[in-house]
């Protein structure tokens, strides 16, 4: 899909002038070649400007609303925490950033495998590693992703190297606090090289939050050939919370690549998720689960790439909708002419709970080889009567049967989650989330 | 693998059967767009003010529009409006008594069409025939069976007629479902357009036979504007078949129609269509671009409308027959076959727009693509607030024969009621070789295996259309597809 020309390039005020103050202050002591990335990238935004209701991608999603706020991306407070969540996964690697910035008490394990690079991007990546990342730093054509290119701040930079197994699950911990209105730009990068495998944990979360916030985040991911990669998303921030999520993983011949999108807090969530099957025999799983109610807005957006031969992918989004919330699955499959044998399927589901609540989905497959297996089915409708009507005869109460039901609903997606510990406490956030 | 290419080959030369041109003396417009080739038009065909101010709305409204380039899966250059003939009539003498006053000329077009004017009328009287308005370039040419149609009451005849004779109706429905403002190539058919079809079925009446429109573009350089409106007044039943061909010719030629379709209380619309203009020669030179708005409207309780299409021809199909689904209980129903050879590209599917409670909606799309040809299937089902039950079911699959052509799905899905019950599916695949081997086996020849195939892949579909159409489907499914699969 070619995007829509915007006519006129919509760009917040305050940016201007505040990414000049981050080049001359905040930025200063960075190499020239990231400076120069950043203020391509911010021209380039620049031009295109925000993305309107007129470009097919956010036809849904209204971002004006979202820019429109009296933030700043000029970040001058510190913040004392005195909440820190307790780790998902036990004995885990955490990683810790207050509004788009590494904070003090991340967990840096020294036991690591030889090779293993875990830390934040800001330093360990740029300061340690900073012609590894030159090679690594990839920019994306998304306007948001743009916006995050000049002017990201910091994140976790995770590298595992050939041949290793990372047994510890990393946790990187995104807090948003404070009482400015703030746009966070945290990046995080991860590398998974041949034969490796990683499994990853993002946590979003809100402590004392007293203003709106916007993040914008951007996440890449290379999955080297044979290397196995997890990267699991909660996002659970406040109602101050508008959170933009962009990631673009690459993924080489015969690697795994499975991920989860939980979405059960935040106000309004657009999640862009884009994966490149470079090499033969790649597989991915991209799930999703996105429980709202009140007014929250949440976007899903994903797409496939199949550049290769006998690919695999599979996408499970499933949505409940209560309240004046909205739901959007926009889920995308190209099939590139050499991409033949590829097997790709594409599933939507959702339940309305309220007569104010919307749902939009778009699956959509865009097929140019002919030996190819793809499908994608979209369903949205009400709790099964009879499977309520059965439940109450067993002596459950009306709430109770109607619980048990969506919490089956949802637990499909949740069984495709392979960390034992994560999925348990998603188990009960999930059931907690259903009872309000 | 040879025969495969074998058979490729010999399906990429099946030549368009209805290629030919007839030599019919056309009054035409000098090329070309502006307010006065609208009055122009208006004035050939001494209509009432009224109609000419509709026109004239309608021109600055599209003046004031942009052509559509950016969001639907097509290529095509920019259209230059002033190298169009917005107005071809074949040359008459005033009004024709009987078909024998008919320049002879033109019947043979029709004859060679397979729709023998001469053959209506001896069979008249004979049940399963069928009313046909043939309209050739801009013009309606001759409506047979009005007689017998009109002792029940039923209207049928070309717009241009209907302007004259039945104004209040016009007035009424014109426009009441595609505005002239509603997209670029209907305001252009709204400012221009020359002729069409006109049919009205009153009240209790059920149309004792198929009513038929078949168009025709003939003269080169042309643009073919029709019109139709449809409606059905209470507890009224009619099938409407359209046909379509065109001329071998260099250049591309546009068709922009706009079809209106009106269902009131239990009255129910069947609409089929058989497409096959001229699709281009096969290095894609050529052929109509097929820019065309169809639309009902289910206005109030019961009704329905169920639009059957077969799309084999045309460069360009950009087409989205669409329900507005207002009344309660009513139904709408979208069962398509779209075939894209060569370098055709199609862009199209339906809308289903449910406002009234429990109201219903089925679509089955089914994309064949073939050649370098690009098949999508766009639609939106949208469920409005207060759509109490509604319920959809849409299935789309593509068959992709070939690795050089491509196949895609857009479906839009907007929900607005937690009583909905919207499912979709969608599936991409070729033909199975297991399923050629079966047939193989049981001494049946690859290329009849295909069709085979094929035709059980369009069965759901091409058992919605009238006997009559139906058989000329699958023929021209089998001319289309011929053994292009090994």
């Amino acid at each position: 899909m070619i995007a829509t020309k915007e006519n006129k390039a919509t760009i917040p005020a305050q940016l201007e002038g505040e990414f000049q103050t981050l080049l001359s202050k905040t930025f200063s002591s960075e190499p020239e070649w990231l400076k120069e990335k950043r203020k391509e990238a911010f021209d380039s935004f620049c031009q295109t400007g925000l993305p309107t209701r007129k470009n097919e991608e956010y036809k849904y999603t209204d971002l004006k609303k979202i820019f429109s706020g009296n933030f700043t991306a000029v970040h001058n407070e510190s913040h004392a925490l005195n909440f820190i969540p307790a780790p998902i996964a036990e004995g885990s690697i955490r990683l810790v950033f207050i509004n788009g910035w590494l904070h003090k008490d991340s967990t840096l394990s020294s036991k690591l495998p030889k090779g293993v690079l875990i830390g934040n991007l800001a330093t360990d990546g740029l300061l340690k590693h900073a012609d590894f990342l030159k090679k690594n730093f990839s920019s994306n054509e998304d306007a948001l992703s743009r916006l995050n290119d000049a002017l990201w701040t910091d994140g976790a930079f995770v590298y595992v190297p050939e041949n290793i197994r990372l047994e510890i699950p990393v946790e990187i911990i995104h807090i948003s606090t404070g009482k400015k209105e703030l746009l966070s730009s945290p990046r995080h990068l991860i590398i998974a090289e041949k034969n490796s495998s990683v499994s990853i944990i993002e946590n979003n979360i809100s402590v004392d939050t007293f203003a709106p916030m916007i993040i914008n985040s951007q996440t890449d991911i290379f999955s080297g050939e044979n290397s196995n990669v997890q990267y699991y998303r909660l996002q659970n921030d406040c109602r101050n919370v508008s959170l933009i999520s962009s990631t673009h993983v690459k993924q080489e011949k015969n690697s795994h690549f499975d991920t989860n999108t939980i979405t059960l807090g935040n106000e309004w969530t657009r999640n862009n998720l884009r994966i490149d099957l470079e090499g033969e025999n790649c597989e991915s799983h991209l799930n999703g689960l996105f429980v709202t109610n009140g007014t929250a807005h949440t976007d899903n957006h994903t797409s496939v790439l199949h550049n290769k031969p006998n690919g695999q992918s599979n996408q499970l989004y499933k949505g409940i909708l209560d309240g004046r919330s909205t739901g959007i699955f926009n889920g995308k499959i190209f099939v590139e002419r050499d991409a033949q044998k590829t097997n790709a399927y594409q599933s939507s589901k959702n339940i309305l709970l309220s007569d104010d609540a919307t749902i939009n989905t778009k699956p959509q497959l865009e097929i140019y080889a002919d030996d190819v297996k793809c499908s994608h089915g979209s369903s949205t409708g009400k709790l099964d009567e009879d499977a309520l009507f059965y439940l109450r005869t067993r002596g459950l109460s009306e709430d109770s049967a109607r619980r048990l039901l969506l919490y089956a609903f949802a637990n499909d997606v949740l069984n495709t989650i392979k960390n034992e510990s994560l999925k348990n406490y998603l188990e009960e956030l999930v059931n907690e989330r259903l009872e309000k | 693998m040879a025969d495969k290419n074998e058979i490729l080959e010999e399906h990429i030369s099946s030549e368009y059967k209805y290629g030919w041109s007839s030599d019919i003396k056309m009054d035409s417009a000098p090329k070309g767009l502006s307010e006065d080739i609208v009055r122009f038009i208006s004035k050939k065909k001494n209509e009432p003010a009224w109609m000419l101010e509709w026109r004239l709305k309608a021109y600055r409204h599209w003046l004031t529009m942009k052509e559509p380039h950016d969001w639907a899966h097509l290529e095509y250059p920019k259209i230059n409006y002033q190298d169009i003939i917005f107005y071809a009539a074949p040359k008459q003498k005033k009004e024709l008594a009987s078909l024998d006053e008919v320049d002879p000329e033109l019947l043979k077009t029709f004859e060679k069409l397979g729709i023998s004017l001469e053959e209506q009328k001896r069979l008249s009287g004979v049940q399963s025939t069928i009313a046909v308005d043939a309209v050739i370039d801009s013009v309606s040419v001759k409506t047979t069976f009005k007689e017998t149609l009109s002792e029940k009451g039923i209207i049928f005849c070309s717009f241009s007629e209907a302007v004259q004779e039945h104004s209040e109706l016009i007035k009424k429905y014109m426009g009441s479902v595609v505005p002239y403002t509603d997209n670029y190539f209907a305001a252009l058919n709204s400012a221009v357009f020359t002729d069409g079809s006109f049919c009205y079925i009153p009240k209790g009446v059920r149309c004792p036979m198929e009513l038929s429109t078949y168009f025709r573009i003939n003269t080169a350089g042309t643009g073919q504007f029709e019109r139709t409106l449809i409606i059905a007044d209470e507890g009224a039943y009619v099938s409407y078949l359209e046909g379509c061909t065109a001329p071998q010719r260099d250049e591309n030629q546009l068709h922009a129609a706009v079809v209106e379709i009106v269902a009131h209380k239990n009255g129910e619309v069947k609409y089929s269509t058989v497409q096959n203009w001229y699709p281009g020669d096969k290095e894609g030179k050529g052929g109509i671009y097929n820019f065309v708005t169809k639309r009902g409207i289910c206005l109030e309780a019961n009704s329905k409308i169920s639009w059957t299409q077969v799309e084999t021809g045309s460069a360009i199909t950009w087409k989205y027959p669409s329900v507005i689904l207002k009344g309660d209980n009513s139904i709408g129903e979208f069962y398509s076959v779209a075939v894209t050879n060569n370098h055709q590209q199609a862009d199209t599917g339906t809308k289903m727009i449910h406002i009234g409670k429990n109201t219903r909606s089925t679509i089955v799309s089914k994309g064949i693509s073939a050649g370098v040809s690009n098949n999508s299937y766009r639609g939106l089902v949208r469920v409005s607030k207060g759509a109490t039950n509604a319920r959809n079911h849409s299935q789309c699959d593509s068959l992709l024969i070939g690795s050089t052509c491509g196949a895609h799905t857009f479906p839009y899905i907007e929900i607005k009621d937690k009583s909905a019950i919207v499912e979709h599916e969608a599936t991409t695949s070729k033909i199975g070789e297991d399923q050629i081997f079966y047939c193989n086996q049981r001494g049946i020849e690859t290329e009849k295996a295909v069709s085979l195939i094929v035709n059980g892949y369009c069965k759901e579909v091409l058992n919605q259309l009238p006997m009559e159409f139906a058989v000329e489907a699958q023929k021209l499914l089998a001319v289309s597809l011929e053994g292009s699969v090994g």
